[in-house]
């Protein structure tokens, strides 16, 4: 009997441990998730415009779902110390839609990052970079964003301004391919914001041209923000499985 | 070069051929002196330089109107008083090209090409233009088609316009005198420039699932599945007090009240 209540008292004592980490988890989720949403990375209009803005959709889970664990670990904690039964099963189950909840926002971020190619983007700026008539702002938006993009990182095209040359384009339609074998901001710029050499970049001649592609400037934030929605969620959902599964066990044993 | 109809004959051998009639020497000699002068009265050098894409290792080297060519730098050594041509023909063309054709004229205007001209002239320089031997480190190509402000100017026969198709092509350069051909070069390779690919052709189905979310989706499934099945079997086994009922107690607050069953000790304490 005493060996029994040792027992029990050991596994409350593990019980709240485990409840003041998922507690702190769930602040540190939201924290990771609040600093996704409120901080757009420069590509994010083209994310918007393929779409699949799915990791934006994860975030906000994330931020909801942070708060939650949080409260019910409070919750869990009390239910513990006063071994109520009431309380314990209320715990368990608003835990098990939360754990459903977390769960689906793990699975769409890790979703989303599959789906994001790099021939989406391709796609999306050879359709709609430098477009003649924009249809909406979301045009206008792509070649804004594009520019900067190619004009800070110093890069061309999505795999290399060959891509100008392999496919048609809407900025094909327009610039004839003499004159423009790829735009002008993937020429090395001086201070003004002119070619440094004209002749030689569209020649191309290394070191007056961009001759990288763009994807793995692109790609590098949205996967770094991505993956670390998925698999710090995926992180707490393992430590909440086990206390769970003690909690269960706990609440079996408590004398009604 | 030049060759007897008849087989070639040395002096001397006259008197040993059967059926032979002695000719007179000096007709003989006459012939190879005869063929000697013929090309030198043509005046076409024959130089048997290949022009070729430029060996630089730029981006642009074809793209869908334009090629990159080098320089005919050192070829046409002798020819100080020439102007060097280009001369752009599409491939099936290119052997019906005669040498005696005029530059700036409408046979050879880069604005009829290639419709109703088989071969324009373009791109003419004097040797001045190519010095040899060419500075190392120097980048020294020749773009063509790059001018596209005279592509539809009729007045400007020999612009060097944006080329109309893929190609195949065929170039040489040529020198003139005046209007006299006085050199040229091998035909080129065949250059065939860039063809575009239509934007409809870019497949941007998913290449799959990564392994990462593969994992996560398998794992967080069962262990789901797990918590449910636990839930269900706990809210059975345990709905009723069936469990529980000798193993925790819960830490009420115990008073456990003592009775004193006579109030002796007290007054045996008090009569001390």
């Amino acid at each position: 009997m005493a060996k029994s209540d040792d027992c029990m008292h050991i596994l409350q004592g593990l019980l709240v441990f485990g409840n003041v980490v998922i507690g702190m988890c769930g602040i540190a989720l939201t924290a990771e998730c609040i600093y996704v949403v409120s901080n757009p990375h420069g590509a994010y209009p083209l994310l918007k415009a393929t779409e699949s803005s799915g990791i934006y959709t994860a975030a906000w889970i994330g931020i909801f779902v942070g708060l939650a664990l949080f409260a019910l670990s409070i919750l869990g904690i009390i239910g513990v110390i006063k071994a109520s039964r009431t309380l314990l099963l209320v715990y368990i189950i608003l835990m098990l839609i939360t754990f459903a909840f977390e769960m689906a926002s793990s699975i769409t971020a890790a979703t989303n990052q599959d789906s994001l190619t790099p021939n989406v983007f391709l796609k999306q700026m050879l359709e709609r970079y430098q477009k003649s008539e924009p249809n909406n702002n979301s045009d206008d938006d792509v070649t804004k964003t594009w520019d900067e993009l190619m004009r800070q990182n110093h890069c061309c095209g999505v795999n290399g301004p060959s891509d100008w040359q392999n496919y048609t384009s809407a900025f094909r339609s327009t610039h004839s391919d003499a004159d423009y074998p790829w735009p002008r901001v993937c020429c090395v710029l001086d201070a003004k914001g002119l070619p440094v050499n004209l002749d030689g970049c569209k020649l191309g001649v290394s070191g007056y041209y961009n001759s990288n592609g763009c994807y793995d400037a692109m790609s590098g934030p949205v996967n770094a923000h991505a993956w670390g929605v998925a698999w710090f969620g995926f992180a707490i959902l393992c430590w909440t499985f086990c206390v769970l599964l003690g909690t269960m066990f706990y609440w079996s044993g408590i004398e009604y | 070069m030049w060759a007897d109809g008849d087989h070639r004959r040395l002096p001397g051998d006259a008197g040993q051929l059967p059926h032979s009639r002695p000719r007179h020497r000096g007709a003989r000699t006459m012939i190879p002196l005869l063929l000697l002068l013929l090309p030198a009265a043509h005046g076409i050098v024959e130089l048997g330089t290949i022009p070729a894409l430029t060996q630089d290792r730029l981006e642009g080297v074809t793209t869908a109107t334009t090629f990159v060519l080098e320089q005919p730098r050192c070829i046409f050594g002798n020819f100080s008083n020439a102007v060097i041509w280009l001369v752009v023909a599409l491939d099936k063309d290119a052997s019906a090209f005669n040498n005696s054709a005029e530059p700036g004229t409408p046979e050879t205007a880069f604005q009829s090409f290639p419709d109703t001209v088989s071969a324009y002239m373009t791109l003419n320089a004097t040797l001045a233009s190519y010095p040899c031997p060419k500075p190392a480190g120097d980048i020294t190509v020749l773009r063509v088609g790059s001018e596209t402000s005279c592509a539809t100017d009729v007045s400007r026969p020999t612009c060097n316009g944006p080329l109309p198709g893929p190609g195949p092509y065929w170039v040489k350069f040529l020198a003139l005198e005046g209007s006299v051909p006085v050199a040229e070069t091998a035909w080129s390779e065949r250059i065939t420039l860039r063809t575009a690919k239509p934007l409809s052709s870019i497949s941007t189905a998913g290449s799959g699932h990564s392994a990462g979310m593969i994992a996560i989706t398998a794992i967080l499934s069962i262990l789901l599945a797990i918590l449910l099945a636990a839930l269900v079997a706990m809210l059975f086994s345990c709905g009723s007090d069936s469990c529980g009922s000798s193993t925790f107690s819960k830490p009420e607050s115990v008073s456990v009240q003592r009775y004193n069953t006579h109030h002796v000790y007290d007054q045996a304490a008090a009569r001390l």
